[in-house]
């Protein structure tokens, strides 16, 4: 699961324009009728590059010889391209990943998926974590995403420019002294003070992110009301921008990369999979990093599913794959192949991820991450909710980049807020 | 030709020589114009049913004040590119008209970055504007300056923007002009010259109104793509996608027009104010071509 990675739609907005409308014709036929979909024979799996171990799909095809499992690594935008085949309801495969972020979207048109439960899902979830299985579900209890990996979230820092700043660099300590917001920025305060070339926030977004995470609502309500302007999003809000007040912000956000190479940024907030983001970047400080508990508690950003469309034929068949490409062991096999992050806490245990991480000087990463995803809370997102959430990241960036006013930016995101929510139909 | 009734079908080879363009632009082209028009005054995720808004998706837009800095953008954007690209176009094409060696090579040159993908050329002049390591930051301190946060400021994102369009297009310009250039009888510069006019009132008085439906076309050319400016600042701020995908950048400074519909109808999800943008989208272009109808056929007498 890598956010950050989306790949780009370059030029061909309106040739997805042309190839919506086009598709757009059959809806109101009933795009659910499933006797067009998917190839004439074997069993089309959708996912992205990096969405599963290349090496378990590949091993899919030797366990189950008779479904003839088709993977198909879908480019460009992934949301995208699943959202116009459904629409066509031709060409729909039989299973296909869908990205956490998209999930929202996607459970607000559940009858184009599968009710997992009906086929044994059930069982599974006893064992895994509610809250991921949370996300794929519809206020009716329908399930209809199977967990491939979460992203729980921790703070990551420089343990040598801490302790250049005469700080403690250990994990629990780390933890400790950062464990509510107020705190995290005194640790920051001293760290820059000490080391004026580093920052302890790389921009406003990392923080607002991880607080937004935090909260009990969200920006939409679970009854489709605007919450965006509540009493705890606006101490969100304030809490955030103090990182830029006091001069603790690196205002990294253009060029992260560079950032972090640099040692311009010395703490750093993200999931679990941020931790590739940073070994691409600055792979020169490898051994430099470690991993500690975000202030507060542990959120969640991405971790997506595997899900079967309710086009497909043999659904037990579709499950039985999605089972077993998701078991425990393959689960770890794919944290080694690929980093990802497995969201079946059994898979936490094998020795794949039990080990210490060279890239953090040797620390058990799983340590912080397994209790982590263990706490995360759980949190209704609406499908609207990355669209509303806009006006309020826009904003963050006029204060850090531009110097605005923090009050006049919070007016100024509500009011842009409720907008961009009155148009896509929230209350 | 004359009396006898003509019967269309008498001529199908033709007609079916002709229709695969428009066949082609029927499906689209045609198809979906008219289906954006339809889906302008409903309501659509792409994927549910889709339901009538009458007129609120033009309501929103009106009242939409991103809507309206993506139009001030797209405009400031548009003016910082054109006009220095289409003097520089000139002024290469002169020179390019003047030379006597390599006129084939340097005709090469100056289109080559036409034909370069916007992609690789937008991520290349990324990393040279890059706001602390870049290359032209780099420049500035070495000879004393300080460095600018190119890709944060209301002003420097524009510049940037309007830069690597500059450089994309002067070329392609120059090669257009240098066209019309070679057009031009030598008669009349020598008349120019027996009449004792020097290099740069030739230039004014002989190259440019010579010049002029050539420029006309530029004009109109550059206008409508400026207008749709949408790859740039999209590959530009694409590595902040993942919270807040096709912003524009700091301040939404590189928000353009086109960009802003793409975000509202792939990233949200919301085509029925997609198509509604892209018929503000299609109005402004409209008013604009009608002013520079207006003001060069004004010239004209």
């Amino acid at each position: 699961m890598n956010l950050s990675r989306r790949n780009l739609l370059l030029g061909s907005g309106l040739a997805a324009l042309g190839a919506g409308a086009l598709s757009a014709c059959s809806t109101s036929a009933g795009g659910s009728g499933g006797s067009g979909g998917g190839s004439t024979s074997g069993l089309a799996l959708w996912y992205w590059n990096g969405g599963l171990s290349d090496k378990v799909v590949e091993a899919s095809k030797t366990q189950f010889p008779k479904d003839d499992i088709k993977p198909n690594k879908v480019g460009g935008d992934f949301k995208q391209k699943l959202q116009t085949t459904l629409t066509g309801g031709s060409f729909i495969p039989q299973i296909t990943g869908v990205k956490g972020e998209d999930m929202p979207f996607f459970r607000s048109v559940a009858d184009k998926f599968t009710d997992l439960n009906e086929f044994g899902a059930k069982d599974i979830a006893a064992t895994q974590l509610a809250w991921k299985w949370a996300e794929a579900q519809t206020e009716d209890g329908k399930q209809l995403g199977f967990p491939i990996d979460i992203g729980p979230t921790a703070t990551f820092y420089r343990a040598d420019i801490l302790e250049q700043a005469g700080l403690t660099s250990d994990p629990t300590a780390v933890a400790a002294a950062t464990s509510t917001w107020d705190d995290f920025y005194a640790f920051g305060q001293e760290l820059h003070g000490k080391v004026p070339a580093s920052f302890p926030v790389p921009s406003l977004a990392t923080v607002f992110q991880i607080i937004v995470g935090q909260l009990t609502n969200r920006f939409v309500g679970k009854d489709n009301t605007f919450t965006g302007g509540s009493d705890e999003m606006k101490q969100a809000w304030d809490t955030t921008v103090k990182a830029q007040a006091l001069g603790i912000n690196a205002n990294a956000g253009q060029n992260l990369g560079p950032a972090l190479a640099a040692g311009t940024i010395a703490m750093d907030l993200g999931a679990a999979w941020h931790a590739l983001d940073i070994s691409d970047a600055a792979p020169d400080t490898s051994g430099k990093w470690r991993i500690a508990n975000n202030p507060v508690k542990p959120t969640n950003f991405g971790g997506s599913f595997l899900t079967i469309p309710s086009a497909t034929e043999d659904k037990q068949a579709a499950f039985d794959v999605i089972k077993w490409i998701l078991s425990t062991d393959n689960q770890g096999q794919a944290f080694t192949d690929a980093t990802i992050f497995p969201a079946d806490p059994a898979a936490w245990k094998l020795p794949a991820l039990t080990g210490g991480d060279e890239f953090f000087g040797g620390q058990k990463t799983i340590d912080i991450f397994g209790p982590a995803g263990e706490k995360v809370p759980e949190q209704y997102v609406a499908a609207s909710d990355s669209a509303v959430s806009a006006a309020y990241y826009n904003e963050l960036t006029n204060v850090e980049a531009n110097g605005k006013n923090p009050d006049q930016a919070w007016t100024d995101a509500v009011a842009a807020a409720k907008d961009i929510a009155q148009r896509q139909g929230v209350k | 030709m004359t009396g006898a009734r003509r019967n269309p079908l008498r001529f199908w080879p033709q007609y079916v020589a002709v229709s695969p363009f428009f066949l082609l632009f029927a499906a689209f082209g045609l198809f979906p114009l008219a289906f954006s028009a339809w889906l302008a005054f409903h309501r659509w995720d792409g994927i549910s049913p889709v339901t009538f808004a009458g007129f609120d998706q033009f309501r929103f837009l009106v009242a939409d004040a991103t809507f309206r800095k993506a139009v001030v953008n797209t405009i400031i954007i548009w003016i910082m590119a054109t006009v220095p690209m289409l003097f520089m176009s000139l002024g290469l094409a002169s020179m390019l008209n003047s030379v006597k060696r390599f006129r084939t090579l340097y005709q090469v040159i100056l289109f080559l970055p036409s034909v370069t993908s916007i992609v690789a050329v937008v991520i290349f002049f990324k990393a040279i504007f890059d706001n602390q390591v870049g290359v032209v930051n780099q420049v500035l301190e070495a000879i004393g300056l300080s460095g600018v946060q190119w890709l944060n400021g209301y002003w420097t994102i524009k510049i940037v923007l309007a830069v690597i369009m500059t450089w994309q297009w002067v070329g392609y310009n120059a090669i257009i002009y240098y066209a019309g250039l070679q057009a031009i009888s030598g008669e009349v510069y020598e008349a120019a010259k027996l009449d004792g006019a020097g290099p740069l009132r030739t230039f004014w008085s002989i190259t440019v109104p010579l010049l002029r439906p050539v420029i006309i076309f530029t004009v109109v050319v550059s206008t409508i793509g400026g207008m749709q400016t949408f790859a740039e600042p999209q590959v530009l701020f694409g590595s902040n996608a993942s919270i807040n995908p096709n912003s524009g950048g700091p301040g939404q400074a590189g928000l353009t027009m086109v960009l802003y519909f793409y975000q509202q109808a792939f990233n949200n999800n919301n085509y029925g104010y997609g198509a509604a943008i892209a018929y503000g989208v299609f109005a402004i272009v409209a008013v604009f071509t009608l002013i520079n109808w207006r003001i060069t056929a004004r010239a004209e007498k």
